[in-house]
């Protein structure tokens, strides 16, 4: 944020092409809220607003988000049946946003999106790291 | 085991077991909020509400021998939702920390224990380490407006230190890329830690709580040792 706001780093949003949407990860958002008084609902956000000419929220959002179903270490217990079925939610919830491009600031959904997609017939949805839509726009010398 | 032998003796339950659990497991209305909100609720017959009472019961045993905590993703709706503010993510956090170690499913004990022998999940030794950054720094460096791009291992004073997710170095190099192109772009003076560069902490997910010391410790020694001012961690 404050590379952006210092004008260290310049950005163009007609980069991307997509439409994005935000997926707020259980530990950035509900859970630093619960445990710190700050959840980051609010700085992804911005940053968005910044890279993007248009993006839109999943429904339900912030405090409410429908986890990914990757957290908690489940990637990694080998209990992948379970892990990939209830993915199902997320996916549906980001299909009907509209969005083609899901944006995430955590590994685990990150990890969890791009292997659960195709199973859910979602194969085309391309999964960004927050900061990866900031370097795909950024705006070089 | 016949059904019968599962059954629990509820003339035998010890109430007091988990007394000492401060997570307000003993405010339960049984209200179900919890259950609706959880993403994982009818798998395998879990739901949280069911964890919360067998912890109130004090089947603490059961509770750890049982799959439910492990299918759980931590994700916290429940806590979010549940109107008495008991603390159902640290009680399944509590559960998991009182497995035995090498019963933790899956590779997250073991990369654990890996990270603390080694420094990091993979153990992935300091020279190949290096080498995979110098290579993903060359492949950048061959971008147009990138053409000066370098990657400072262990320097001293830097601006920002960061981490690095073991599947950055493993599986995802061109993840690297992001952040770096970023730094770049802003003139950032920045630094990656050549030994201890592990960002992931996996005792949070297994209760792991001298574990997770430990590792978060060995950012602060990189922090004080390289003189760093800020620190990025991603994981």
């Amino acid at each position: 944020m404050k590379y952006i706001k210092e004008e260290r780093i310049k950005i163009d949003k007609s980069k991307i092409t997509k439409l994005a949407a935000y997926h707020d990860p259980c530990n950035y958002g509900r859970k630093a809220q619960m445990l710190f008084g700050h959840g980051y609902f609010q700085e992804p956000r911005w940053i968005m607003d910044q890279c993007a000419e248009e993006w839109v929220d999943l429904y339900p959002m912030e405090m409410n988000q429908t986890c990914c179903g990757g957290g908690g270490g489940t990637l990694t217990t080998g209990n992948d049946e379970e892990r990939v079925y209830y993915g199902r939610k997320k996916i549906d919830q980001i299909k009907a946003s509209g969005a083609e491009m899901i944006v995430v600031p955590c590994h685990s959904c990150h990890g969890q999106l791009n292997n659960i997609k195709k199973e859910h017939g979602f194969e085309e949805l391309e999964v960004k790291y927050l900061w990866e839509i900031v370097a795909d726009a950024l705006i070089l010398k | 085991m016949t059904e019968a032998d599962k059954r629990v003796n509820l003339d035998q339950l010890d109430h007091d077991s988990c007394r000492s659990w401060d997570y307000s497991q003993d405010f339960c209305v049984t209200c179900g909020i919890c259950s609706s909100m959880c993403p994982v609720s009818g798998i395998d017959d879990f739901d949280p509400r069911k964890l919360v009472r067998m912890i109130s019961l004090g089947m603490e045993n059961e509770a750890v021998d049982s799959r439910w905590p492990w299918i759980c993703t931590m994700c916290g709706k429940c806590e979010a939702s549940c109107p008495m503010e008991i603390k159902i993510s640290s009680i399944v956090r509590k559960i998991r920390s009182l497995r035995e170690r090498d019963e933790v499913p899956g590779i997250l004990h073991k990369g654990l224990e890996t990270a603390l022998k080694t420094g990091n999940n993979l153990g992935l030794p300091k020279e190949d380490f290096e080498f995979i950054l110098e290579d993903v720094a060359e492949e950048i460096a061959e971008e147009p407006s990138f053409e000066n791009f370098t990657v400072e291992i262990d320097k001293k004073g830097a601006n920002i230190l960061t981490t690095i997710h073991n599947k950055l170095v493993n599986t995802h190099t061109d993840d690297l890329k992001h952040w770096w192109k970023i730094f770049h772009a802003a003139g950032e003076d920045w630094t990656v830690p050549s030994e201890n560069w592990e960002g992931t902490n996996w005792g949070l997910f297994t209760g792991d709580d001298e574990a997770m010391k430990k590792m978060s410790g060995r950012i602060v020694d990189h922090m004080k040792n390289l003189g760093a001012k800020n620190l990025l961690w991603p994981e």
